[in-house]
């Protein structure tokens, strides 16, 4: 059974300015004890397509639309308030980006992993604080007990990350959908935390859906990526053939901007242009305003996905 | 958090010795006396005589410092218009009716006002939220003695279900409380709803949502709990400000009142009721917000525990 089964999702927000579409006919699919990486840039539909399978979007300003939209076994679009309740925190469980925010200021840690743990489980309050702690434990926090009676703002980002991490494993989910989970930290903190993420998947079983715009970030940490243009998915394959052999030019010009990736003195490679405007996406292929071998072809229609292998799939006209 | 109390506690002891200052120079800044009204004229010699029995003909460094020395023991002087009984006895006379009536205002507004904002922030954008904006706008543009007026004519000459007016009987209560009760329902409407909406919107609500807290849960624990940090500092000055009568409110319910002595003891130069009337508005505001501050410390974490790492 796949965790997350997603096809032909579409997710358009309907703003003061008009129809944004942000998630344009999405097929993703992360089988059990699977890690995936979601890899674009601001606005590819990433952490939407996300947010909607966990039904997190504001709705009705968000419409979302999909031939099947499921979380372990779940149809989350027909389901109603208290499936979704009971489904996130348990089979499914985030982590977000800026840990900062995340915590309600005004309650301790403890208290917000203790109620999670009795959101979904009949356990006693005594039995959830020690398994809170225990969680803490697990997430290298060290003196448990106490960092239980602290407030969020007395923890640095990079212990509130681990105590997220540590709230969203509370009921040993399935998945874990980790939504830029370094982004707001100091650079110092982010291997630890990446290497604390994959460490636990590994651990716990669960799969995994890293989205990140860093291409490091998913090396590290998963086996399969997915990247992400304009709403649509553009390239998917694992991880080392993605690096290795990345068909799609946008994937190579991923690729290429990132820092460090050959070392010596190259000088990093931009990608001309700016990211299409969700509001009004270019015609064809997002990526064809953008790319250096695009023709006329390309405005026209979108390609459909080439399989290269079982599993290796990229759309691009230029492919064939 | 005791250091902070006690530095409060310096200001509020200094918020009230200036305002003293400014109120007793100003008071005594308005020109004319006690007797110089024309409905009882009196002679210059008798009029001097009084001055002096007063103690009105002395310097006014020496009036305000005998004033205070007086204040300090609890001795508020006489009043000039009713000279049968101490500032303190009139006080506790008057202050009853509008202790009474407006302190039941904003007890019984507030949480209409709260549960109206709530129902408006939750249904946003909805007939509710249209409504309750409405009325809250109203309840604050309007003039409370045309609210006042409205409320009579409806409910007393319209229908005749209440009394028009009057302070002996409990029914005669209901009017002039809804009317004190307003302008908190209105501002707890306004306050409520966006403080919750505010609190709505923070990514920490979206973080619930993922751990699969039902949205009772969400909303009543969580939100409102920390939109309440902002409103329990509006709550006490608010019942000050109410508690203390309105002329106004008194004047249309004929309420025997604290109210009408604000401006009667200014109208008569009657300098010791003005004096007490506010000292007692200052040291009751002070107190209001330095309760308010305390509580929105001790409601806020991140001031009670204080120390970032």
């Amino acid at each position: 059974m796949n965790l997350v089964d997603i096809s032909g999702l579409t997710v358009t927000f309907s703003q003061y300015e008009g129809q944004v579409q942000a998630v344009r006919g999405v097929n993703l699919h992360v089988a059990e004890g699977e890690s995936v990486g979601i890899v674009g840039e601001s606005g590819s539909g990433k952490s939407v397509t996300c947010m909607a399978v966990m039904r997190l979007l504001r709705e009705p300003q968000a419409r979302i639309a999909a031939d099947r939209l499921e979380l372990a076994g779940t149809d989350v679009l027909a389901a109603d308030r208290r499936t979704l309740a009971s489904l996130r925190g348990r089979a499914a469980a985030m982590i977000f980006q800026d840990p900062m925010t995340a915590f309600d200021p005004v309650f301790t840690i403890g208290h917000q992993i203790i109620e999670t743990i009795r959101a979904h489980r009949r356990v006693s309050k005594p039995e959830a604080r020690a398994e809170a702690a225990d969680l803490l434990r697990r997430v290298e926090i060290k003196n448990a007990e106490t960092v239980l009676g602290y407030y969020p703002h007395q923890l640095s980002g990079g212990m509130l990350q681990r105590a997220m991490i540590a709230m969203a494993l509370s009921c040993r989910p399935k998945i874990l959908f980790a939504d830029e989970p370094t982004t707001a930290l100091d650079v110092t903190i982010q291997a630890q935390i990446l290497q604390l993420i994959k460490e636990l998947q590994a651990e716990f079983g669960m799969g995994l859906v890293m989205v990140t715009h860093d291409l490091g970030v998913v090396a590290e940490t998963v086996d399969r990526v997915v990247v992400m243009y304009g709403g649509k998915i553009m390239e998917q394959g694992p991880v080392e053939a993605i690096f290795d052999d990345p068909k799609h030019p946008y994937t190579r010009a991923l690729l290429a901007s990132m820092p460090g990736q050959i070392g010596g003195r190259r000088r990093l490679t931009e990608i001309k242009g700016a990211s299409p405007n969700p509001a009004n996406p270019p015609s064809g292929c997002p990526f064809h305003p953008r790319c250096s071998l695009a023709d006329a072809g390309c405005a026209r229609a979108m390609p459909a996905f080439d399989v290269l292998t079982p599993g290796r799939e990229a759309a691009c006209w230029r492919l064939q | 958090m005791l250091l902070y109390i006690i530095r409060r506690l310096i200001s509020v002891a200094l918020t009230f010795f200036v305002v003293s200052v400014i109120i007793f120079l100003m008071m005594h800044s308005i020109p004319g006396g006690p007797f110089d009204g024309n409905d009882m004229p009196v002679s210059e010699a008798v009029r001097a005589k009084l001055m002096a029995r007063l103690g009105l003909d002395q310097p006014l460094h020496v009036q305000y410092l005998n004033y205070m020395w007086g204040v300090l023991h609890f001795d508020f002087g006489v009043p000039y218009q009713s000279p049968g009984e101490s500032v303190i006895q009139l006080l506790s006379r008057a202050w009853v009716p509008s202790l009474v009536l407006g302190g039941l205002g904003v007890i019984l507004g507030a949480p209409l006002g709260i549960l109206l904002g709530m129902a408006a922030a939750l249904n946003r954008n909805s007939i509710i939220d249209y409504f309750a904006s409405t009325f809250a706008t109203l309840g604050l543009t309007i003039p409370v003695f045309v609210i006042s007026m409205l409320l009579i004519l409806v409910f007393a000459v319209w229908l005749d279900w209440l009394p028009a007016s009057g302070w002996g009987s409990p029914d005669r209560w209901i009017l002039p409380i809804a009317a004190y009760a307003a302008i908190p329902i209105a501002t707890y409407a306004r306050y409520t709803r966006s403080a919750m909406l505010d609190c709505l919107n923070r990514p920490f609500v979206t973080v619930l949502r993922a751990k699969g807290l039902s949205e009772n849960r969400i909303i009543f624990q969580h939100v409102l709990r920390n939109a309440a940090i902002p409103m329990v500092t509006v709550f006490l000055p608010m019942f000050i400000g109410t508690a203390t009568g309105s002329i106004f409110v008194e004047t249309m319910f004929r309420v025997p009142g604290l109210g009408a002595y604000f401006v009667s003891s200014i109208e008569a130069r009657d300098y010791p009721l003005e004096m007490a009337l506010v000292l007692m508005v200052t040291l009751m505001f002070c107190l209001a917000y330095f309760l308010a501050d305390i509580a929105y410390a001790w409601l806020n974490p991140r001031i009670r525990v204080g120390g970032d790492h």
